[in-house]
């Protein structure tokens, strides 16, 4: 109800006024949005991932692996959140996408991220792919992973950033949440944003 | 009466557990492991309510192979988890192993546990004194 206000409040202010930058709780918007490069994924089905299936809708991205226990079905269950959040909200065809990206393509293969994924939000996509590849996108956003030695000899841990990435429905890098993630500030920021850019298109 | 004696019996016999050692282990939990994950989470908050440091050394479950003692950090927005030789509890104090932070963290079985099972625990400690404490599965981010 009070996320409903505030968006009645904004489209009030935004119909009488060019458009301000949203005051944001969670949320670290890019100067200006950054046009990312193509790169070439596998999504959970095992089909292309590419820089086109992220235009057409915004995408809440975030990376990590699916050996990790504690940060990443926190932060997985906390986008869920979100998403039930938006689902109040929103009609189906403005809904962002959930996406998660394994940085661990050596021990995640697409069918796993496949039920892995739908665990925390049964429209969630993941992608993986070549090292290389998961880099090319990565590198463009600043998103950081190192692998570090585990408890067991042919085991390894990953470092990775915790860090949540909102592409826009032009496929541009346009805001980053760091942590601590909280998935109603999320949600209400996400909503400032997508009617600050449609207000400014 | 009848509920004033089962209190009383009830009382009795967590002072009992807690004779050997006075450290306390309450509140656990394991997280549901997602389809397809290779390890699990489990939380708990030590107390100690001794006049003594304590440390949590080792800890062993019937229901995993392994139990490890780990600590998730997050220097300059890099999460990393940290394996940890003992966990400390100050005296008159208590740690919170939670999400995020301290936790125990386990190869997921064979037989996927499922939320409402319970498994258990038994945390030793550089006192030599043991706790056993029951963890009920949770689906729980
Ligand atoms: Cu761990």
């Amino acid at each position: 109800m009070r996320i409903i206000l505030l968006l009645l409040a904004t489209a009030l202010l935004t119909a009488c006024s060019p458009p301000k930058p949203p005051q944001l709780q969670q949320a670290t918007l890019l100067p200006s949005a950054k046009p990312i490069a193509d790169f070439n994924l596998i999504n959970q089905k095992g089909e292309a991932f590419t820089l086109d299936d992220l235009k057409g809708h915004w995408t809440f991205a975030f990376f990590g692996y699916t050996h990790c226990p504690d940060v990443c079905p926190t932060s997985l269950g906390m986008l869920g959140r979100v998403m039930r959040r938006l689902n109040e909200n929103l009609q189906p065809g403005a809904m962002p996408q959930g996406l998660f990206v394994s940085v661990d393509p050596q021990r995640d293969t697409p069918e796993m991220l496949a039920k892995y994924v739908a665990y925390f939000y049964p429209d969630f996509i993941a992608a993986t792919g070549d090292p290389a590849e998961i880099h090319r996108l990565t590198r463009q956003l600043g998103i950081l992973y190192v692998k570090s030695a585990g408890d067991k000899d042919n085991d390894y841990l990953i470092d990775h950033s915790a860090a949540v990435v909102l592409f826009d429905p032009d496929g541009r890098f346009h805001a980053l949440f760091n942590v601590p993630h909280d998935a109603d500030k999320i949600a209400s920021d996400f909503l400032l944003i997508k009617n600050y850019y449609e207000a400014s298109q | 009466m009848k509920r004033r004696l089962s209190l009383l019996l009830l009382s009795l016999i967590i002072s009992l557990a807690a004779a050997d050692s006075g450290l306390m282990a309450d509140g656990a939990w394991v997280r549901e492991a997602p389809p397809g994950a290779s390890m699990m989470a489990a939380y708990l908050v030590i107390t100690n309510p001794t006049d003594r440091d304590a440390r949590l050394i080792g800890v062993e479950s019937p229901a995993f192979a392994q139990v490890m003692m780990h600590k998730s950090v997050t220097v300059d927005g890099m999460a990393r988890m940290l394996h940890q030789d003992s966990i400390p509890i100050p005296a008159h104090g208590s740690v919170a192993l939670e999400p995020g932070g301290y936790h125990l963290m386990m190869p997921a079985p064979d037989t996927r546990l499922r939320a409402g099972d319970e498994v258990e625990f038994m945390l030793h400690f550089d006192d030599n004194s043991s706790v056993s404490v029951t963890a009920v599965v949770r689906k729980k981010p």
